[in-house]
């Protein structure tokens, strides 16, 4: 019955349905139909070889390849054209991108946080290596260290919160919350030798009533550089990289003479208002006159190095101190220091 | 210390000559603070006379002023001050004017008002109600020889400088020496105030005596005879007014006015009242009682230095004169005290008898500070002077006590050190004329060494340092240059716990959790609201002696409480939160500063995931809680926690666990206690862990970096019913004993405890991925493993396999 010309009807056949396959499943169907394993016409087809005489089956077997080839290739392009189509028609898709995506958690660091990791960032560009202290100390660390004995009138710029032990207060060594990071300035002398450069970010207490700029719980950057030939110079270079970095390359700082005992000479720092640039008068971040006064410096006193078992004529240095949620207050525009510590997550996600 | 200066008296002493504006602008940058420049320009305020005065007749309390204020103008204004009589002199404002509110302190626009059924047109104005005092007990009575309507700008208008002093600069408490700061400033010429001879001679019935020459150093007094009291000349009053004091009696007024003219204050007795005719510095007895100039019976504390007369303490010294001794109407003879204390004495003194301050004592605020011993005499002179000239004195001798004088202060430096501390040069010549402008005498350059002598007023210049800054704030900071340090920079060290504290709050707020930062001192009620029968789950903590409020009045011992109070007040007004704060606790050690222990607390409560079109809303249960710490441990390399212990205090007890040694707990965490989370107003499914981050660090694990493996996985889900007792670490702890190094991931696939498996039992579905380092496994290596592994769950916990 069957010979190369049925076979060549058959693949005429097969082709021209495969090619008329509108969608997967149809193909699928023709597929099983005419190249199925088990029960497809061409595995019907090649059943019949061995009833044939052996000089025909050469070419029926040709005949049989060919259509297979054929048929195969048929389905190949068939499958590829579907696909493309079924590609094409997914592409005809419009979604409404405007649609919100499943609610995200967005984690943030306080900005406290973030604004000592700014300090202790711009300060290593500078050699500066970050330390920490103690925040409940003694009286000796944060004020006698510091010229600043019993009594001394400047005492009264540093009201202090002080501190019970409920295993026992040591009258000989009163404990308090540090009222400035300055006693680390002291306790790395004492541990380190020259040359010292470090930073000192860390949280104080004041005995203060709080209003829009004052807190009695705040944070504050402590600076201390010693070596043999550190000036006022550098001090002042050190504290105007710090602004360029942190406000802009426009930025500039202003030195005003201050007092603190543990410094001589001293200085204020003010940074140029980044939010008026002097401008404005009615300037509510500088108050109309384009400073910002945020911190105190100066070259630390003869007395105590003196008192740290360093040589004063050797070794000198300078230091500076500033607060950390005042810095914020600048950087970000925030209104009111004691929205920090309120934590509202209504605040805290503006940053 | 705020100190006023009026511009006017100010230019008594130098010669001003700039606008107001860039004086203050000099001072400031040279060191003075200029707090603000007061210019009185008042608008729409008179100087008025009290026409009239009449009850008003729906107020007891309330009077009606008929107020006259020039050109025929009167009005009638409603009061409440009981110091008016008709005929007063008073400022009058009138409907429009600006005026500061004596209640609030704020500024506020006169507008008319209704009183009891009257109205007021206008006001007559306290001092604080015009911007020039604190006192709003009655109305300013104005000198009796101003003009009525005239305005009061033109009347009493002065221009104020508000300066803040530092404790170092006592000499600036006078307004001579701010003078003297201009002078140099300004270089303009100094013109010092007249002061009379004292001459030698020797009181006759007044002596002083030093008991205590460590507490009083020096120890002056003058008599005057002759003296008649009364007001003081108009013009040192209206200088008393503008500087913030109040004037009282000629006598009194020149001790004040010299005060601040000078700095040094002064103290004026009635010789009649000094027993013995002698004044003693001495340490006050114990128990010793005086009653104070303000009506106050005070009994002195141990440590006070006293000024006395032969029986009896008259006054407390260098803060506060007393009743007993005080001038009165009818003085004829003063001894005038003029002493110099031991700074930190007055101070303590002043502290413990609540006279420190603003509104304590104007002499302890200034004796408190390192008045120079040397104004004694000048100031003795000066206020004889003044004494003479108007309270019709005779200076009749002065005695003047200084067992160990101060020797004159020369300062010798090489000049090199100017330019090693600043770091630029200042001309030698330019150097020497600033430490003279400033009043330094003596300066000269011997070789290369710079000498000079401080003026006497000056207590703060001793090293060459003092003399270095006096040098660069005259010549103006602005001229030191910015310059990048060089020299060797120190080796860094390493800071593991402040890294890994780090690391973990990157870890933290990478998961979705926003960081906070609260204060550290708390309430100490916030720590028995932890457990639900109060007992305490953290160490009793240190307590603030002096605290600013009852809320923040110990160092928090756990970060607990403040996580909570955190959650609380943003679950008022949103669905859920996921916070945390990474702060030291406060751990009191006897005889040591506290152990400061950097401690993370995390809560989570509320809404996990809000209601959206993609989902339904979720909340917050224990494994979130677990999420968060075990990828918190994975990201940071910690293994595990340590031995777990359950329930933890002050958390539900079934739902809690303490990982960590029994002395300290690595890691506590779980679900809130509800009878707690009732406390504190959170919802019951609220969950907390807290994590010490040193014990953390003590628990990472170095990396276990392998290459990706070379060879096929196979996987085997296994169907496990087992006791409900049974816990799922137990499971997986089996299953890795077995499978050894094949077994690569255990994962839990469906957990099910219900009818189906029975009471009692509960059926776990977990997925195994096995995969050998050495080739591909076969179904027979896949299977032998599985067999050890059925057969240890079986022995081992008595699971039995379901399929």
């Amino acid at each position: 019955m069957a010979g190369p010309q049925e076979l060549k009807e058959l693949a005429d056949r097969a082709v021209a349905e495969i090619a008329a396959c509108a969608d997967d499943a149809a193909l699928e169907t023709a597929r099983v139909r005419y190249l199925g394993r088990r029960d497809g016409a061409l595995t019907q087809a090649a059943k019949q070889i061995a009833t044939l005489p052996a000089k025909d089956k050469p070419a029926y077997g040709a005949a049989l390849n060919e259509a297979k080839a054929r048929i195969e290739a048929a389905h190949e392009t068939r499958t590829a054209a579907l696909h493309g189509a079924s590609l094409e028609q997914g592409l005809r898709d419009r979604e409404d991108l405007t649609l919100p995506g499943r609610p995200v958690r967005v984690g943030r660091l306080h900005p406290v946080t973030a604004t000592i990791r700014e300090v202790s960032r711009v300060f290593a560009t500078m050699g500066f290596e970050t330390v920490e202290g103690p925040e409940i100390e003694t009286d000796y660390y944060n004020f006698e260290a510091l010229n600043i004995p019993p009594g001394h009138p400047a005492r009264e710029k540093w009201d202090t919160l002080w501190v019970s032990n409920p295993l026992g207060d040591d009258p000989k060594m009163p404990l308090l919350g540090r009222t400035h990071t300055s006693p680390m300035q002291v306790r790395v002398m004492e541990q380190r030798k020259p040359p010292i450069r470090v930073v000192v970010p860390g949280r104080c207490y004041r005995y203060e009533a709080t209003d829009a700029i004052h807190e009695s719980i705040l944070h504050q950057y402590e600076g201390l550089a010693i070596d043999e030939k550190l000036t006022m110079a550098d001090l002042k270079g050190v504290l105007y990289s710090f602004a360029r970095q942190v406000f802009g390359s426009k930025s500039n700082v202003r030195f005003r003479p201050d007092y603190f005992p543990f410094t001589e000479p001293s200085a204020e720092i003010a940074f140029s208002c980044v939010i008026c640039a002097g401008k404005d008068p009615q300037c509510h971040t500088c108050g109309g006159d384009g400073w910002i006064e945020a911190a105190g410096c100066g070259m630390v006193h003869p007395d105590v190095l003196r008192r740290v078992g360093y040589d004063p004529d050797r070794y000198q240095g300078f230091a500076f101190g500033g607060g950390i949620e005042r810095l914020a207050m600048v950087i970000s525009g925030t209104p009111d220091i004691r929205l920090f510590a309120q934590n509202d997550l209504r605040f805290l996600e503006s940053f | 210390m705020l100190i006023r200066v009026p511009l006017s008296w100010l230019r008594e002493y130098v010669d001003v000559n700039v606008p107001v504006d860039d004086l203050a602008q000099r001072l400031h940058m040279s060191g003075t603070e200029v707090k603000g420049i007061e210019r009185k320009a008042w608008d729409k305020i008179w100087v008025g006379r009290v026409a009239d005065l009449a009850k008003h007749p729906n107020a007891d309390k309330l009077q009606l002023a008929t107020v006259d204020y020039g050109e025929g103008r009167r009005t009638q204004v409603v009061t409440g001050a009981t110091n008016l009589r008709p005929g007063a002199i008073i400022a009058y404002g009138e409907i429009g004017a600006e005026y500061i509110d004596g209640h609030t302190g704020e500024r506020a626009v006169m507008k008319p008002k209704d009183m009891r059924g009257i109205k007021s047109e206008g006001m007559v104005m306290s001092e604080k109600e015009l911007g020039i005092g604190e006192d709003h007990d009655g109305i300013l009575l104005l000198d009796e020889k101003l003009p009525v309507g005239a305005p009061l700008s033109e009347a009493l208008g002065e221009t104020v400088l508000l300066l803040e002093l530092q404790p170092n600069r006592p000499d600036c408490l006078g307004i001579l020496g701010i003078a003297r700061e201009v002078a140099a400033l300004l270089e303009t010429q100094l013109h010092e105030p007249e002061r009379a001879n004292l001459g030698t001679a020797a009181p006759r019935g007044l002596d002083v005596r030093v008991e205590d020459a460590g507490a009083c150093r020096r120890f002056a007094a003058a008599r005057l005879d002759g003296v008649r009291i009364g007001p003081s000349p108009e013009w040192m009053q209206r200088r008393l007014t503008a500087a913030g004091m109040r004037p009282i009696s000629n006598v009194v007024d020149i001790t004040n006015y010299v005060m601040l003219e000078l700095g040094q204050p002064l103290h004026a007795y009635d010789l009649r009242d000094i027993r013995g005719g002698t004044l003693v510095a001495r340490q006050a007895r114990t128990g010793e009682r005086i009653r104070t100039l303000d009506s106050v019976d005070r009994t002195l504390p141990d440590g006070t230095l006293v000024i006395a007369d032969e029986e009896r303490a008259l006054g407390i010294a260098g803060i506060m004169g007393g009743e007993s001794s005080e001038i009165r109407d009818d003085t004829t003879t003063v001894a005038l005290e003029c002493a110099s204390f031991e700074p930190r004495g007055i101070g303590r003194t002043a502290t413990r008898l609540d006279l420190r301050g603003s509104s304590g004592s104007a002499a302890a605020r200034r004796f408190a500070w390192e008045l120079s011993p040397d104004l004694v005499p000048i100031a003795l002179a000066r206020a004889v002077a003044l004494l003479r000239d108007h309270a019709g004195a005779k200076p009749a001798g002065t005695v003047d006590r200084y067992p160990r004088p101060r020797p004159r202060i020369e300062v010798r430096m090489p000049y090199g050190l100017a330019r090693k501390v600043l770091g630029i040069d200042i001309p030698r010549e330019e150097a020497i004329h600033i430490l003279e402008r400033l009043g330094f005498s003596g300066c000269a350059l011997e070789g290369d060494t710079l000498v000079a002598h401080p003026p006497v007023e000056r207590t703060d210049i001793a090293i060459p340092h003092d003399v270095i800054e006096e040098i660069a704030r005259i010549a103006g900071y602005d001229r030191l240059p910015a310059r990048v340090p060089d020299g060797p920079l120190p080796l860094v060290e390493a800071h593991p716990v402040q890294e890994f504290r780090e690391r973990l709050r990157d870890a933290l707020i990478g998961m979705g959790l926003q960081e906070t930062v609260s204060y550290s001192l708390i309430d100490p009620q916030w720590l028995g609201r932890l457990s639900a029968d109060g007992t305490p789950v953290a160490p009793e903590p240190l307590r603030i002696q002096n605290p600013t409020t009852s809320s923040q009045s110990v160092a928090r011992p756990t970060l607990r409480p403040s996580v909570l109070d955190t959650a609380r007040r943003n679950l008022r007004h949103r669905g859920g939160v996921a916070l945390f704060e990474i702060a030291p606790v406060y751990l009191p050690r006897r005889g040591d500063l506290p152990d400061e222990r950097w401690t993370a607390a995390v809560v989570l409560a509320g809404n996990a995931q809000p209601e959206s079109w993609l989902g339904p809303a979720r909340d917050n249960d224990l494994w979130d809680m677990k999420s968060v710490i075990t990828g918190a441990l994975a990201k940071l390399r910690v293994g595990d926690a340590g031995a777990a212990r359950p329930s933890a205090p002050g958390l539900h007890p079934g739902r809690s666990e303490r990982c960590g040694s029994a002395e300290r707990s690595t890691l506590t965490w779980g679900q809130l206690d509800p009878r707690v989370a009732e406390l504190w107003e959170l919802p019951a499914a609220t969950f907390v862990a807290e994590l010490d981050v040193a014990a953390l660090l003590a628990r990472v694990s170095p990396p276990q970096v392998a290459p990706p493996p070379r060879y096929p996985a196979a996987m085997r889900d296994l169907a496990l019913v087992l006791d409900k007792a049974t816990p799922y670490a137990a499971i997986e702890d089996a299953i890795r004993a077995a499978g050894k190094a094949l077994v690569e991931s255990v994962s839990l696939v469906d957990l099910y405890r219900g009818p189906q498996v029975g009471a009692g039992k509960k059926s776990f579905a977990v997925r195994l991925v096995l995969r050998s380092a050495d080739g591909t496994l076969t179904d027979d290596d896949v299977d032998r493993a599985l067999k050890r592994i059925e057969g240890r769950l079986l022995h081992q916990l008595g699971a039995t396999l379901r399929t």
